[in-house]
């Protein structure tokens, strides 16, 4: 072959290709999680970071550093795998970092002390909620600017999508309504109060006018066509129908429910009840309480996986284990002496729970069927919970 | 002919890219900071966005990067997009020390040159972005600089924050060398070793937050006092029988107890309780087998302060087991049945919260042991002293077993299941009895309760109460709670009782009481009972005792 000929072909070859091979290329090195499913975040509260443990081989693969006195709260990744998001409590800012260099990329100011968040299914709109604000603030994640402050909240804990994304539904800590909020407009279109405050309340000022305990979340059954919202002060959970988004049942649970959550299979759902150091489990289907079983203290979050219920009880160093088929206790599997534990995401598979043990600055792993437990030290200074993208535990306190 | 070939196709081939590219548009701008200096080699990205309509995002549609095109502004900050088609899309913008500019475009449109301006990015504490390669530190960059530093001393003004560092003292392990260095990390030769050090934490607390952590602080650390106070109001109307003295009148007790608890090691609790109480009882005129008022069995001396519990106990075994030493009311340990086990919440007559059986009448030194591994599965012993005048151990030993289930019945709630077995060699004679204890729910507020009990040995030593010295023993019963109740938190219940002693004496007993949950700490309840006595071979007489109980407890 010619040099000429050569020199044609080389030439043919990159007209056709040096466009695409200019546009697409990936600065490799610069990608520190190539499959964001594929690992744990960590919201690490007072190192004011996110971190990142890649799942198979525990190591943290990455840290993002957020600024000095941020005290993020909860972690969570976009449904497109695009944007990692948290809120920093004492910063009153919102931070977007890019989930695959894991470089912060935005800071967004917000309302007072951001704290729980949430994603619309398409990934568009990123609400955030800020419960001293009584406010949401909406942020743009094409253009990446909070376009509006959601006002007329109290106290704001979480807010849940319904499966369309075209409402939201958010929970009220300082009140006992569920708020739905029309996602186009994104404004607060209704309130439905969850129950009645009794009569008798008049009777005890320090328990009704002293801190008010209301609802934490409203959770969504598998189908996304009801809503459970527990109430502390009033000890009730409340069904909405979230087609005329009324409630039509009220269950009366134990005291001090902190909030709901729901198993995996759409069968049940668990209230922790830190009042009386119980857990009531809700049949879904009959919407009855199904058994009320025993438990710990400063109960902080709910997990599902092997077909149990895994209950964290915080200052304990507990997690209790009930039987999802029998209703039964299964035991408690002891973390360890003098320590704190925050909240756990399952992974994808409902194999493996992944907790936050904050005073001991570890992650602890603990196999769903064998409760094996493994601990990851050194993740971060005070984690304060975990989020896996797509697991069904995904959750804060 | 080849060399023909090879120019035909290689000019083929680039008519098609030529053709392709007229389908397409083209797209170009500038990057620059907010003060208008351009920014060289900036990372620009453009991203297809969905269509408008498309379903929502499913679970994990689109890795990141899988159809981004990607290109770097040049030395003037200028970037060029070639071969766009048409669609909507992100167009984004990257460099070190700015924050990410984002926005939506669409292909073709008005307009196809962008003008992107970035923002410095504040991350206080952060180490300031270095340069890339090629780039200066200009006038600009200080100008940025000092905008991130004001905007900073804004965030410090505006928000409520504390200047002392927070600290958190931590039990740590580390390594000591022979010459008593310590090292933070193994290395050879060292002795591992376990101390408490203090760190330093970088969390931001308000003075609010500072405050209540403060106060829990002080409140774990403090001994807690809890208070029980009740009076109980009652009246006796005979209903058969001779008429005795208690006829029409009334009665009231007043109990007051007082409880500490504090934590005094690792897992290990002191508890103690002082009770006084003082008036008249039902039971000191009408002499059933049992107490009209369990209340009563607090009543030693009248106006007399006495002390009720006072123990210590520690949790081993990953807390599985706990062991209670001192003195001891093991009704508190054993045969807690959920419906019926509370003379201050439930029903007032002491056959509806007891087994008579148990024999137990007054607290005493002793030892309970508790395994519970929760499974629903559990295992208590205990003895203590049953005669408070007794000079040892051995002549008053009262002793006590118990095995505790929960089961599930097909179609109904859990229900608690235990059997018990006691023994006690109060007067020199040995007595031993089992029994057995049930709260089944059957709805979700509605429970059933049952109770049985059978001595072996005939009683009634000295030091044997009346009350306590039932042989046979059976009740039952319902109990309402969270459902069927005027307020939410109310309860109510309806008992009945059999208890035949050995000799032939026989009582009926039969109570209901509506509880009302006036505040947390305040509770006023209402009860109705009626016994009828039928003592082997006299007449048998009835009373019906109405009465009320106020309770306070905080």
């Amino acid at each position: 072959m010619s040099n000429v000929r050569r020199f044609v072909m080389i030439a043919g070859a990159a007209a056709l290709l040096m466009p695409a091979l200019a546009d697409t290329r990936l600065r490799a090195a610069d990608v520190k999680v190539p499959d964001p499913t594929k690992v744990v975040m960590i919201v690490n509260r007072d190192s004011n970071e996110i971190a990142f443990m890649d799942i198979a081989s525990k190591k943290i693969v990455g840290k993002t550093f957020l600024g000095n006195n941020v005290n993020p709260h909860m972690v969570m990744m976009s449904p497109d795998g695009r944007y990692v998001v948290t809120g920093g409590t004492r910063a009153n800012k919102a931070y977007v970092i890019d989930s695959r260099t894991l470089e912060l990329v935005k800071v967004i100011n917000v309302d007072i002390a951001p704290e729980h968040l949430a994603f619309s299914p398409d990934s568009r709109w990123y609400y955030q909620g800020n419960p001293e604000g009584d406010s949401i603030s909406v942020i743009d994640m094409v253009s990446l600017t909070k376009v509006k402050t959601i006002p007329g909240l109290v106290e704001p804990l979480n807010t849940t999508f319904s499966t369309d994304g075209t409402k939201a539904y958010v929970g009220n800590y300082g009140a006992h309504w569920v708020g739905v909020i029309d996602v186009r407009r994104h404004e607060l279109s209704k309130k439905i109060p969850i129950g009645e405050v009794p009569g008798i309340a008049k009777l005890d000022p320090q328990k009704y006018l002293g801190e008010i305990k209301g609802i934490n979340i409203a959770a969504p059954t598998n189908d996304g066509r009801l809503l459970y919202a527990a109430d502390s002060d009033l000890g009730v959970v409340g069904v909405i129908d979230t087609r005329e988004d009324k409630v039509i049942k009220t269950i009366r649970v134990g005291k001090d429910p902190w909030r709901i959550y729901m198993n995996h299979d759409g069968k049940y759902a668990i209230t922790p009840n830190n009042g009386d150091e119980t857990i009531s489990i809700i049949d879904l289907q009959t919407n009855k309480v199904a058994a009320t079983l025993e438990a710990g203290p400063n109960m902080t979050g709910v997990n599902f996986a092997a077909g149990k219920a895994f209950v964290i009880s915080s200052t304990s160093g507990f997690v209790y284990v009930y039987d999802m088929k029998t209703l039964r206790p299964a035991g408690r599997i002891k973390i360890g002496t003098n320590v704190q534990l925050e909240t756990a995401t399952t992974d994808t598979a409902d194999e493996k729970l992944y907790l936050a043990d904050s005073t001991e600055n570890a992650v602890v792993i603990i196999n769903a069927k064998t409760e094996a437990v493994e601990k990851v030290f050194n993740v971060g200074l005070f984690p304060w919970g975990t989020h896996i993208m797509d697991s069904k535990d995904n959750y804060c306190h | 002919m080849g060399r023909f070939r090879l120019v035909a196709a290689t000019v083929g081939a680039m008519l098609l890219g030529t053709v392709a590219s007229a389908q397409n548009s083209s797209l170009s701008g500038r990057v620059s900071n907010s003060q208008g200096g351009v920014i060289a080699n900036a990372d620009v990205t453009l991203r297809p966005l969905p269509a408008p309509g498309a379903p929502p995002m499913p679970n994990m549609p689109n890795m990141p990067g899988m159809a981004d095109k990607t290109t770097k502004s040049g030395a003037n900050g200028a970037f060029t997009f070639d071969q766009v088609a048409a669609g909507q899309y992100v167009l984004q913008a990257d460099a070190p020390g700015f924050e990410r500019s984002s926005q939506a475009i669409t292909v073709p449109g008005s307009t196809t040159t962008f003008a992107l301006n970035l923002d410095p990015l504040v991350v206080p504490g952060a180490e300031p972005a270095a340069p890339r390669a090629g780039e200066a530190v200009d006038t600009q960059a200080l100008l940025d600089r000092i905008k991130v530093l004001e905007q900073r001393l804004s965030d410090v003004e505006s928000g409520t924050v504390l200047s002392e560092p927070e600290t958190r003292v931590k039990r740590i392990e580390v390594y000591v060398d022979e010459n008593g260095n310590q090292h933070d990390d193994p290395i050879p030769g060292v002795k591992p070793q376990v101390t408490y050090q203090r760190e330093r934490v970088y969390r931001r607390q308000t003075i609010n937050e500072k405050i209540e952590a403060a106060l829990a602080d002080a409140e774990e650390h403090a001994v807690k006092l809890g208070v029980s106070a009740a009076i109980s109001p009652q009246f006796a109307r005979q209903t058969k029988g001779i008429t005795a003295a208690a006829n029409d009148h009334a009665y009231q007790l007043a109990s007051a107890d007082v409880f500490f608890t504090a934590g005094i090691a690792q897992h290990t609790l002191f508890y103690a309780d002082v009770v006084g109480l003082s008036g008249t009882p039902p039971d000191l005129e009408i002499s059933g087998l049992t107490l009209l008022n369990g209340y009563s069995a607090r009543l030693v001396r009248q106006n007399e302060i006495g002390l009720r519990e006072a123990w210590l106990r520690t949790e081993i075994f990953s807390q599985r087991l706990s062991l209670t030493a001192g003195r001891l009311d093991l009704t508190n340990f054993f045969d807690r049945n959920s419906a019926a086990n509370d003379e201050t919440t439930q029903f007032l007559s002491d056959a509806l919260v007891n087994n008579p059986v148990l024999g137990l009448a007054t607290n005493g030194s002793g030892f309970a042991a508790v395994f519970d591994p929760k499974i629903g599965l559990n295992f208590k012993f205990g003895f203590q002293q049953s005669n408070p005048d007794a000079t040892n151990l051995n002549d008053s030993l009262y002793s006590l077993a118990e095995v505790g289930y929960l089961a599930r019945l097909p179609g109904l709630g859990e229900g608690n299941y235990r059997v018990w077995y006691r023994d006690t060699n109060a007067s020199t004679v040995s007595s031993t009895a089992w029994g057995v204890s049930l709260d089944q729910k059957i709805a979700p507020s509605v429970t059933l309760f049952g109770r049985y009990g059978d001595g072996k040995v005939p009683s009634g030593g000295d030091s044997q109460t009346a009350f306590s010295a039932g042989q046979h023993f059976v009740s039952g019963g319902v109990g309402f709670q969270k459902g069927l109740v005027f307020n939410p938190m109310d309860s109510w219940g309806v008992g009945y009782s059999q208890t035949r002693l050995a000799a032939g004496d026989k009582e009926h007993l039969v109570e209901g009481y509506y509880n009302f949950q006036l505040s947390e700490k305040l509770r006023l309840s209402f009860h109705l009972s009626h016994a009828l006595e039928v003592p082997e071979g006299a007449e048998k007489y009835g009373f019906l005792v109405p009465g009320l109980r106020l309770q306070a407890t905080f």
